[in-house]
């Protein structure tokens, strides 16, 4: 895949082999000069002093073939990458969406041309078939049945086998594919591997070659085309609820409803914009995942570029799970998921990404930093009591004094004690010095051995300054133990 | 701070010409009897309520939820506030300091507890909205504490860390509409240009619309014009040494107490009042002075002696 030649300069990109800048691609006038890739830079400087050189840039060759990669979703979930600059698409029950095999090619090269690449391909029932006809074939569809035959007269880089073993056939006289098909195998085998016949076999359909998809195959997935481009958010919107509406009667037969999903933009340009949005609880209802769209639109305005227009939207459903369904009550707004808490969180989370709206977990360990986790919102959280600091709720029990606000990470204090191992009676905190009135402790807090081992003991004391604000502050570390000097730090507020 | 009874005159006569403008009933300068009861909102006949200036009447509900006020269960703090913390509005809290980040949150959440077992929401969720910046200057909310100080179980808090001030606002105004929350507390910090009249406004609306409090918690600031109709300031105060056995342990912290300054209310009264929570009975209570504790023991045997106290747990409660 060359790029299509402009009235320029010849152009060929270089890269370095071997201590040497070598051509590694050229652009069609170049290649009427008579440049060859794999030649020196310095011959074809030589041979023509015009040619305007540019270096190679894999990453953005890579970047460009997966633009394209995403561009071709339009005709089926499944298109894998053959490197550096093929793309396999298996379009396995997807023609006839298209008015068949022929429309599709004609409809897929059209709009690739219009696009300015110049592509070469192939349609077989294989995609070892197919890679052949794109690349050596003069007719890009091949019958199915007819592999043989139509391969019989390309030459041996049609099979797909290493420059090695390409040269070691012609050496013996079997210059074109036709002729190693048609050859014994056994010899064959012996001589030059297995790799040779499971690439002839694979070329022929004797065995399944199987094209990996480089994005996961939605387990659903609804799509509009439009003849008129639209560019406006609302209309986005519009047409991401149209879609889930459609999607709808397919997650209702499931008994899922969806907890991720994906709506893919194709731009009349070829760019292809993804918006994922994930939910806390399935949901079914496309009032709800236009909503969540809304706010994910909302949040992404100055991020999507809508050019001239999205021609192609695609709504898929990466992840579902089972849909609890309610019985609602007369008034049927029972168990509206617009006004809980988890509909509330999604939307949170579709403006502001995951981690929007946050619950405390508590976690088994007694180092107070760890002793619990924000996650983000799960709904339907059962009352969990041995984790729960149910404090209010279950007078017997006694919870330990701890500090309202938490610093994640604890902050050093300057403190002046009076005894080494005592409370502090002053300290300097954020540049400011506190002088103490009252202090309890300590509590002292071991570190968690089966973790780390360089953890040092804390010795936790609630400390009230002059002017009757609460600190938590510890010592970290014991004095008389050889170790560190013991340091002082301000770990967090009491109300 | 002496005001005089001519100048307290001309201000009731100023707040009502203000009162008139703004369409709102004038709240009346002496408590109701009843604190609990709803004001009557037909408080004179010249009020005109307006809406988007024309006039308009105001849903029943809205009148009744904006008139509506939480007692604090401290007397004078009520009586200075004018009955109560109105329940259904965004109300201020403004700590000067960082340092006094920890007194401001706690007493935040004091109102928001008292709030919640006024409207009988004590199972309801409270959601605590923070900018990134002021979590991270002053501390995440840490829920073991907040269930060991308030008795809030983890599962009825959500916390939400905004990036920016806008998504705060944003968040606090999506969680306008939640049945499910008791109380709303956003915290932010310092004097940002983007909360002004208008977004406090908003806040304030949907406060009222939902019935139920916005507390916002404001660390080092300014206090500067909103649309709230109280702003109180907070300092932390000494808190009272903790009663262990019916007499209090020298040199134990006790209650978290603070220090309330009433900056803005609807009686424009000025006043400063010592308050600390009760876990225990889940309220406010003024804070109790140092106790000189017992000069005398008293004889046990001596006739018409008391009956024997009985025992008191280590954290203040009664047994039995």
């Amino acid at each position: 895949m060359a790029a299509a030649p402009a009235e320029r300069a010849p152009l060929v990109f270089t890269h370095r082999e071997n201590n040497t800048e070598r051509v590694a691609a050229l652009c069609e006038t170049a290649g009427g000069l008579g440049l060859k890739t794999g030649m020196g830079l310095a011959d074809a400087r030589a041979m023509h002093p015009s040619i305007e050189v540019v270096a190679r840039d894999p990453d953005a060759n890579r970047a460009m073939l997966e633009g394209l990669a995403d561009w071709c979703d339009r005709y089926t979930p499944l298109v894998a990458m053959d490197e550096p600059d093929g793309l396999f698409l298996d379009i396995s029950g997807c023609a006839h969406l298209f008015g068949g095999e022929k429309a599709m090619l004609d409809d897929c090269l059209t709009r690739l041309f219009h696009q300015g690449f110049a592509v070469s391909a192939g349609l077989a029932s294989t995609p070892g078939a197919a890679w052949a006809a794109a690349h050596h074939g003069h007719e890009p569809a091949i019958e199915p049945g007819a592999e043989a035959e139509a391969l019989a007269p390309m030459p041996l880089a049609a099979l797909r086998i290493p420059p090695a073993t390409r040269e070691g056939l012609h050496a013996v006289g079997l210059r074109c594919a036709g002729a190693v098909i048609a050859a014994p195998r056994a010899p064959l085998a012996r001589r030059f591997g297995r790799d040779l016949l499971v690439r002839i076999d694979q070329a022929l359909g004797r065995i399944d070659e199987p094209v990996s998809p480089r994005l996961p195959v939605a387990t659903l997935s609804a799509e509009r085309s439009l003849t008129e481009p639209v560019t406006g958010t609302e209309q986005v919107e519009h047409l991401a609820g149209m879609l889930a509406a459609s999607l709808k009667p397919a997650l209702e037969e499931r008994g899922e409803g969806a907890r991720a999903l994906e709506l893919a933009l194709f731009r009349v340009d070829g760019a292809v914009a993804r918006i994922a949005l994930g939910t806390a609880r399935p949901l079914r209802d496309p009032a709800l995942v236009r909503r969540l769209f809304h706010e994910r639109l909302a949040a992404l305005e100055s991020d999507l570029d809508s050019g001239f227009g999205f021609e192609l939207l695609r709504l898929s459903v990466l992840a579902s799970g089972p849909f609890d369904s309610r019985q609602s009550d007369l008034g049927g707004d029972n168990g509206k998921v617009t006004d809980s808490v988890a509909g509330f969180a999604d939307r949170v989370a579709a403006r502001f990404g995951s981690g929007g709206i946050m619950v405390p977990v508590a976690v088994e360990s007694h180092i107070p930093e760890r002793a619990v986790e924000y996650r983000s919102f799960i709904p339907d959280r059962p009352a969990n009591p041995a984790k729960d600091y149910d404090g209010g709720e279950e007078p017997g029990r006694l919870l330990p004094e701890r500090p309202i606000r938490l610093f994640s990470n604890p902050e050093p204090v300057e403190a002046v004690a009076e005894v080494p191992e005592g409370p502090p009676v002053t300290f300097r905190w954020r540049r400011a010095l506190h002088r103490v009135a009252k202090a309890e402790g300590p509590e002292r807090i071991a570190p968690e051995w089966w973790r780390s081992e360089n953890d040092a003991v804390r010795d936790y004391y609630r400390i009230e300054d002059e002017a009757g604000r609460r600190y938590w502050l510890y010592r970290s570390g014991l004095y008389g133990t050889g170790g560190e000097t013991p340091r002082w730090f301000m770990h967090g507020f009491f109300a | 701070m002496a005001v005089t009874a001519v100048a307290q005159e001309t201000l009731c006569a100023l707040r009502r010409q203000i009162a008139r403008i703004e369409g709102v009933p004038a709240a009346r300068l002496e408590p109701p009897a009843d604190a609990r009861r709803p004001q009557p909102a037909d408080d004179g006949a010249t009020v005109i309520l307006r809406e988007n200036g024309c006039a308009a009447s105001l849903p029943e509900g809205m009148r009744m939820g904006a008139a509506r006020v939480m007692a604090t269960g401290i007397p004078d703090f009520d009586t200075l506030l004018g009955g109560g913390l109105p329940l259904a509005a965004l109300s201020e809290i403004v700590a000067a300091d960082t340092r006094d980040g920890g007194a401001a949150a706690g007493f935040a959440l004091a109102l928001a507890l008292i709030a919640m077992a006024d409207t009988g929401a004590r199972d309801r969720l409270l959601l605590w909205i923070g900018e990134a910046e002021a979590f991270r200057e002053a501390g995440r909310p840490y829920a073991p504490g907040l269930a060991a100080t308030f008795g809030l179980a983890p599962r009825r808090l959500l916390f939400a860390r905004a990036r920016r001030l806008a998504d705060a606002l944003w968040i606090a105004e999506e969680a306008g509409r939640l049945p499910a929350l008791g109380a709303v507390i956003v915290e932010i910090r310092g004097n940002p240009h983007r909360l002004d009249l208008t977004a406090t406004r908003r806040l304030h609306r949907r406060a009222i619309l939902a019935g139920r409090p916005v507390l916002l918690v404001r660390q080092a600031g300014m206090p500067e014009p909103t649309a709230a109709p109280v702003r109180l300031h907070v300092t932390a105060a000494s808190a009272a040494e903790r009663m262990v056995l019916d007499r209090p342990l020298p040199g134990s912290i006790g209650r978290p107490a603070f220090t309330i300054t009433i900056d803005k209310s609807p009686t424009a009264r000025p006043g400063s009042i010592a308050m600390e929570w009760n876990r225990d009975d889940q309220r406010l209570q003024s804070r109790q002075p140092p106790n000189p504790g017992l000069v005398v023991s008293p004889s046990r045997q001596r006739p018409g002696a008391a009956p024997a106290p009985r025992p008191r747990l280590a954290d203040g409660r009664r047994a039995g």
